[in-house]
């Protein structure tokens, strides 16, 4: 048994070797990076040169409370959102269900940048359509680059679309493993398709419902490509700056790694602890 | 209670028709049991009288209201399932309790009803418990409580048993009997198991491929079958068939040879088309059936036969005989434990029998 196992391991040794280097590596030594002072040459062991920035940075705190903000809102919005798609698509009314089912998780597979560009269009002052919508119906242009309330709606706006689908998909899933005959029994009961809907469809879909949220969560914690691309570099001057763009601008623009480690360990975290308490406030009665 | 009246009722699932024409009566008070192998079209009857299925053709009475464009909840009916479809986030009270406090029930009547069910079923103890912390049985027992708050005129019952073990498979049955008898409830009652059928059927309905074969007593059905597939599919073990050819009349009905036996003859008493009247006609194809226990021993009937044993299953009491006849056509036998012999051949009496013609309609 013992030289069976030694035989797996030897097999196992190239990916292993291959995940050590290249992913526990790396988690180890950016914690360490995290307590270095990394804009000196050579970089020397500092434990409070990183931390102690980040709890006095504004850029940070700029950062972390738009992150929140996108989380907060958001994340319902998203998920409140997906679970209305994921009702329409398990309708058995509904003709043509792969079709919808593929349009509505298409926006995951659309390459980021060229989704970006085609936002910038849309939303641009002066010939985007979604100004020109607003007009139509009477309601004037707004400048969703250059001030930061449209510019926060604009992010959102933009992760709902990309990944509202996604999270219908997984819904309809979770949706679709609810037995029929449950359902059966209830229109038996009396009890109207709506009711059915808040007292056994949503109870019975918590748990993926709160895998989606986890998710969800995650993802926004590490959100990157929108402010970076969509609203130029977390504009307009940082208004939509989220923690991945500042561990990005310290890291890679800055080139401060120390910093961006201690960034990035906090986002993990973070997201780590909003987890926890999400799971917590969800969890199972006994 | 009610009446449930079934007239020519037909089920289509697009251009297939899977229920062709049911008429069924269904008398105020009694226990009947739908069976018949799977996919014969009676869990889709069943459904149809729920309202759970559209009806394709004819009509549905329940309590002598037509129904067929009347709500499931609006029939008067409640429901059994075979997966049980218990409410699996809600206790076992909130389960049986949930459609009443939906429809805003006055809450005293609900708890009035609750009480009772919990009472007749003996499920007191489990009220706190959520489906997963209940063995099969409980659960079985908590989806007829739910049935049961509702008050219904007609209760229906879809194949409530096929998920539990043998054992506990006879303890509900008898549970399901001692209901009917408190209740006294009309009980629709579906299933593919015909032991379950005989033991709790004031009535049963068989059925096939869509059409109804016969309806009738259990003891009736199995006395009497119109045709070889209610014959085969009542009684346990099944009736033995045994291929033949007329070979001439006789003052009561009809000489049959036993195929690949030329010697072996079994006279066929017909009281009902004159045999004169030259049907059956001589030289005609048939099936002699005969049930395990109406094999005796050499001598005892009619017609001798012989057979080779392949397998005895002793059972205790009883035990059961596979063997073949000379044309290689398997025969179950019963026998007393006491009175197998140890032999790889032996010679049985034919009893009582029954006569098919070629399209496996009853000749009598």
């Amino acid at each position: 048994m013992r030289y069976q196992n030694a035989t797996a391991y030897r097999f196992l040794a190239p990916y292993l070797l291959i995940f050590a280097i290249f992913w526990v590596w790396p988690i180890i030594d950016s914690f360490m990076i995290s307590f270095q002072a990394t804009r000196t040459v050579p970089w020397r062991f500092a434990p409070t040169f990183n931390w102690g920035r980040l709890i006095g940075d504004p850029a940070f705190f700029n950062a972390l409370k738009n992150t929140l903000l996108i989380l907060v809102i958001q994340v319902p919005v998203m998920i409140t959102l997906a679970l209305v798609m994921a009702v329409l698509l398990n309708s058995p009314l509904l003709k043509a269900r792969g079709l919808y089912r593929f349009a509505f998780f298409a926006p995951v597979v659309v390459g980021e940048v060229a989704y970006s560009a085609v936002f910038r269009l849309m939303f641009n002052l002066n010939f985007g359509i979604i100004n020109k919508l607003l007009n139509s119906v009477g309601l004037p242009s707004v400048d969703w680059f250059s001030n930061v309330t449209p510019a926060m709606a604009l992010i959102m706006i933009a992760v709902t679309w990309r990944w509202a689908g996604y999270n219908a998909i997984i819904l309809l899933a979770g949706m679709q493993s609810i037995p029929e005959d449950v359902y059966e029994a209830a229109t038996l009961d009396r009890v109207s398709k709506l009711k059915q809907f808040f007292f056994i469809t949503l109870p019975l879909l918590k748990p993926v419902i709160v895998f989606c949220l986890v998710l969800s969560i995650i993802g926004t914690m590490q959100l990157f490509t929108e402010p970076f691309l969509i609203t130029e570099r977390g504009g307009p001057g940082g208004g939509t700056e989220t923690l991945g763009l500042l561990l990005y601008r310290q890291g890679f623009r800055s080139l401060n790694f120390g910093y961006a480690s201690a960034v990035a360990y906090t986002m993990a975290g973070l997201a780590i602890a909003i987890t926890l308490v999400q799971l917590w406030l969800t969890r199972e009665p006994k | 209670m009610a009446t449930v009246t079934l007239n020519n009722v037909i089920k289509r699932f697009g251009v297939f028709e899977v229920v062709h024409g049911a008429n069924i009566d269904v008398k105020d008070g009694e226990f009947v049991v739908f069976v018949g192998p799977s996919g014969c079209g009676k869990s889709t009857l069943l459904r149809m009288i729920a309202g759970l299925e559209d009806i394709s053709g004819g009509e549905i009475a329940i309590g002598g209201k037509l129904v067929n464009d009347v709500e499931p909840a609006d029939r008067g009916i409640a429901m059994v399932f075979q997966s049980y479809a218990l409410y699996p986030h809600m206790s076992v009270e909130q389960n049986l309790s949930f459609g009443l406090r939906m429809t805003g029930n006055p809450n005293a009547d609900t708890d009035r009803r609750v009480k009772r069910a919990a009472e007749i079923l003996r499920i007191n103890e489990l009220m706190k418990r959520r489906p997963k912390q209940l063995s099969g049985g409980q659960r079985q027992r908590v989806a007829i409580g739910r049935a049961i708050v509702r008050e219904p005129q007609v209760f229906l019952f879809d194949e409530p048993l096929s998920n539990l073990d043998a054992e506990l498979r006879v303890q509900m049955r008898v549970e399901i009997s001692r209901l009917h008898k408190e209740l006294g409830t009309t009980m629709i009652y579906v299933t593919h198991d015909q032991t379950e059928a005989m033991t709790l059927a004031d009535r049963i309905v068989v059925m096939r491929a869509g059409h109804i074969e016969q309806i009738g007593r259990p003891l009736d059905l199995y006395d009497n079958p119109d045709n070889q597939f209610v014959a085969g599919f009542v009684g346990s073990p099944k009736m033995n068939f045994i291929s033949g050819r007329i070979v001439g009349r006789d003052a009561h009905g009809v000489v049959v040879e036993l195929a690949g036996q030329e010697k072996t003859r079994v006279a066929q008493p017909l009281t009902g088309a004159a045999p004169e009247a030259g049907s059956p006609k001589i030289g005609s194809k048939v099936m002699v059936g005969v049930r395990p226990e109406h094999f005796g021993s050499a001598g005892e009937g009619d017609t001798d036969l012989v057979v080779r044993i392949d397998v005895v299953e002793h059972l205790g009491g009883t035990s059961f005989l596979y063997a073949r006849t000379a044309n290689g056509e398997d025969v179950v036998i019963q026998r007393d434990a006491a009175k197998v012999p140890d032999v790889s051949e032996i010679t049985v009496s034919i009893g009582k029998s029954y006569l098919f013609d070629e399209k496996g309609l009853r000749l009598r």
